[in-house]
């Protein structure tokens, strides 16, 4: 790990705009519990968290968005404009390089959506359920976490790393693993929502992941180990590409 | 009709040379950009001259280790170029493109440099880089605001930050005004003349000429010649020299000359006469004689292609 | 001109700089020359490789339905329901995200193009107004995704028509799909294209307006489930009107004369909503009108 590295990517990652932009994406769960609570809606409010605040809007919409904005930019924008040789052309270990970045996009992605999480939650929910707090904020946290390796190993391989990331979240985990359900093993959405659903202690007619948590989280940890491997090797074997 | 190359003068026989490169190509699918170049360099400036597209920046990058050789070795201080982490110790490289951090002032920017290199006084060292390279007064805005020569002073200092034996400039003086060009002309030559070696690439003429000890020609991915180009010029005997003579009366003195075994052409022009010869020591010895035999005077006589840029489009032409 | 030198035996020709003297094709051809051109860039021809894999992958894909409904059509028509499979009504649900993605990926590099290599100075100074540049890059992209999303949809309605034992009879029958397919597609195509132009007009940054260009289908979408499925049958329902994904199933709900069942969709969709289904449709052009003024407007103070 390189402290150096680390503060530069993290200035980079927080600039004004990028930083508003975020922000107001986390905010949006914030604003529909809010929304929720004025409201007099039928449903309960357990059943309401778990199916449309996390799954339906937190899972599939704001937590792709945000990791893949820090993750691919963490990165990717150094690759783009070649700015990544002053990175490479230092006595570092590419790992450390990889780490670092790494670190850079997950903290403040991890932090953002774990805020937003617990502050909708609270809102909706109110002060009891404390598992379901529990359970979901660190399922998002782990969610996160396997998102920015996924997406930083992606802008080391390729410049689209954004749209490539894109369609993985929203064709393959939308769609695809919706009509196949074997897929759902190689989904990083799966695998948050099988956290959630170990930790937080709901019932089924609830909440209710398609996979079950301990596989979930073997499938983590083996899914974001693997991504951060390629991304060290294909970071060492790194070519300009000129031009010819 | 092949050029006669010199081997490059050994500076210390028993001293490895900085950067060797042996048979070394790369292509990249059919394209193939190098084509089994074999050199060596030392200390002292070398330039790497040749066209757009002809190789340079490749050959660069290879000896920077951010490309992979397709074949044949290139070695950097002793050890192979390629992910190599330990040599960037010891090279310092300004890059070509121009994008910097621009959120990051000068100052940050070498400081950068300085720690990523793990200097124990990389402040110091970083003032020290900027004030090598005269760029006091800017340090503190952010580079996102630089003109193009004051980025690539900047970039050098970050190069230099770490006191490098070794420094790589692709393209170094792209886009700098002829002051800026002028100063870090002297700076390298300062530094050169202390021991580093220098390489650095350039398709202008001038200042390849101007700056380097050494040259290396590259065209089309080959290596078409190399070491100090009035010697590369001498070489050529197979293409004529071209002299200018003014004299007080050239039509006379052209008629004689053209007797000469060693003439091979003669032109009037409006106020001189331009002469062709094949064999350049034999018309500095007929010259003088030939005027003096018919009683002209000669008032000036002068190489007319003594240039680096005859040498390079005759190259570029074979 | 320079007569070419002529004498008894031969001749040279001079043959320097020449003004044009031909004809001069005017306002109209520069603007199809323009829609030719963004269109063959969306999918990548007359540019590298790699520039085509996303465009035409995502073509395959947005395929595959149709040619999988072929296949069991000609293999096991017999066994399983012809039109069982995909409803034309339903074929936008599918494809949505498809959709979304393909115009994602291609209108920001569309226009940040032209923005990021300085061309636009070259197109402007033709005889080319801003709103023409503006209609020809609109046209360019609801081409493409009228392509794409009507393509498979003619294949399926042939592929039923011909596999049945009457061909006639099939098209006599379901003539009246014909229309809704195509005006559907043609509205839904308008509609994420202008949105998609506004989106990528104001940065030249393609990565930024591609996430800007999901982001905005996916969190109104999301944002429009939600809150119709929380407040159903109540004003929640008209937050549907922001969501490209839901207009689309207005629309072809609309035009195809069907209702929107809560069994069918589940939450948080048009059942829930519970609108008048024209009101979809007004929405439609209307957002393609606000989207069109937008692009407009941000070309008019561009300066090249």
């Amino acid at each position: 790990m390189n402290s150096t590295i680390l503060a530069l990517t993290l200035r980079q990652l927080l600039g004004k705009r990028r930083a508003l932009f975020m922000i107001a994406i986390a905010a949006l769960p914030v604003l529909v519990a809010v929304i929720f609570r004025l409201a007099d809606a039928e449903m309960t409010p357990q059943r309401w968290t778990a199916e449309h605040l996390f799954k339906g809007l937190i899972v599939t919409i704001v937590l792709p968005l945000t990791t893949l904005v820090f993750g691919t930019t963490a990165l990717g924008m150094e690759i783009e404009d070649g700015t990544i040789v002053y990175l490479l052309a230092k006595p570092l270990r590419r790992f450390d390089v990889i780490l670092s970045k790494f670190t850079a996009a997950w903290l403040p992605a991890a932090a953002l959506l774990a805020l937003s999480t617990i502050v909708s939650t609270i809102i909706a929910l109110g002060n009891d359920n404390s598992s379901i707090l529990i359970g979901f904020t660190i399922a998002i946290v782990l969610g996160s976490l396997v998102y920015c390796c996924i997406f930083l190993a992606l802008s080391v391989f390729t410049n689209h790393a954004l749209i490539a990331g894109l369609i993985y979240v929203f064709l393959w985990e939308g769609v695809v693993t919706g009509l196949f359900t074997g897929t759902r093993y190689i989904s990083v959405r799966q695998y948050t929502l099988g956290v959630a659903d170990l930790i937080a202690e709901t019932s089924r007619r609830t909440f209710r992941a398609d996979i079950d948590g301990a596989p979930a989280l073997v499938l983590m940890a083996i899914v974001g180990v693997a991504a951060l491997v390629l991304a060290v090797r294909r970071l060492s074997r790194f070519e300009i590409r000129t031009n010819v | 009709m092949t050029v006669e190359l010199q081997p490059p003068p050994a500076t210390a026989e028993s001293a490895t040379p900085a950067i060797r490169l042996e048979g070394v190509s790369h292509w990249y699918g059919n394209v193939v950009a190098v084509n089994k170049i074999s050199f060596s360099v030392g200390p002292g400036i070398t330039g790497l001259l040749g066209p757009n597209g002809a190789g340079k920046s490749t050959i660069l990058h290879m000896i920077a280790g951010f490309l992979k050789p397709s074949s044949g070795s290139v070695e950097v201080l002793g050890s192979p170029a390629w992910q190599n982490q330990e040599m960037y110790h010891r090279i310092g490289l300004v890059p070509e493109r121009e994008a910097v951090y621009p959120f990051l002032t000068g100052y940050e920017f070498v400081l950068l440099s300085a720690q990523l290199h793990k200097l124990p006084n990389a402040q110091e060292a970083a003032r020290r880089a900027i004030r090598l390279v005269d760029m006091e007064q800017a340090q503190e805005r952010r580079t996102g605001g630089y003109s193009k020569g004051m980025k690539q002073r900047m970039k050098l200092a970050a190069a230099l930050v770490h006191d490098p034996p070794l420094l790589l400039l692709d393209e170094p003086f792209n886009g700098a005004d002829p002051s800026q060009r002028l100063r870090m002309m002297a700076l390298l030559r300062e530094m050169a003349a202390a021991g580093r070696t220098i390489v650095f690439s350039s398709h202008i003429l001038e200042e390849v000429e101007r700056l380097s000890d050494n040259v290396l020609v590259i065209v089309a991915g080959r290596l078409a010649a190399s070491g100090d180009f009035h010697a590369i010029r001498r070489l050529m005997t197979d293409h004529p020299h071209t002299f200018t003579l003014r004299s007080s009366d050239d039509r006379r003195l052209g008629a004689a000359l053209i007797a000469e075994p060693s003439v091979v052409g003669v032109e009037l022009m409006d106020s001189w006469l331009s002469v062709r010869t094949a064999d350049f020591g034999a018309f500095t010895l007929a010259a003088p004689r030939v005027a003096h035999g018919s009683g002209i005077t000669i008032f000036e006589i002068l190489p007319a292609d003594r240039s680096l840029e005859s040498v390079f489009s005759y190259l570029v032409k074979r | 001109m320079p007569k070419p030198a002529e004498s008894a035996e031969g001749s040279i020709y001079d043959l320097g700089y020449r003004k044009y003297e031909g004809v001069r094709l005017g306002r109209r051809h520069a603007v199809f020359s323009l829609y030719i051109h963004s269109l063959r860039g969306i999918f990548g021809f007359g540019r590298h490789k790699s520039s085509k894999i996303i465009p035409i992958g995502l073509t395959i894909i947005a395929l595959l339905p149709a040619i999988i409904q072929l296949g069991v059509i000609s293999i096991a028509s017999e066994v399983i329901e012809p039109s069982g499979l995909f409803q034309p009504a339903d074929y936008f649900e599918y494809v949505q995200w498809l959709l979304a993605l393909f115009v994602a990926a291609v209108g920001p590099e569309l226009l940040g193009r032209d923005q990021r290599n300085r061309t636009l100075s070259l197109y402007f100074s033709h005889a080319l107004l801003r709103s023409d540049y503006v209609l020809a890059k609109l046209a360019a992209l609801a081409t493409a995704l009228i392509t794409i999303s009507l393509v498979p949809q003619i294949l399926v309605f042939a592929g039923n028509a011909l596999s049945g034992d009457d061909a006639l009879e099939y098209l006599r029958h379901n003539w009246g799909d014909v229309a809704p397919i195509i005006v559907s597609g043609v509205l839904i195509s308008l509609l994420m294209s202008s949105v998609t132009l506004a989106i990528a007009s104001q940065t030249p940054r393609w990565q930024l307006a591609s996430g800007g260009v999901i982001a905005y289908f996916g969190i109104t979408f999301a944002l429009g489930s939600i809150l119709v499925s929380s407040l159903p049958n109540g004003p929640a329902g008209y937050s549907l009107l922001l969501s490209g994904f839901h207009v689309a199933r207005g629309i072809t709900s609309w035009l195809f004369g069907l209702t929107p069942v809560l069994s069918d969709e589940g939450e948080g969709g048009l059942a829930q909503a519970d609108i008048p289904l024209f009101l979809y449709t007004v929405a439609a052009c209307v957002t393609i009108a606000i989207a069109l003024a937008i692009t407009y407007r941000r070309y008019r103070r561009l300066i090249v």
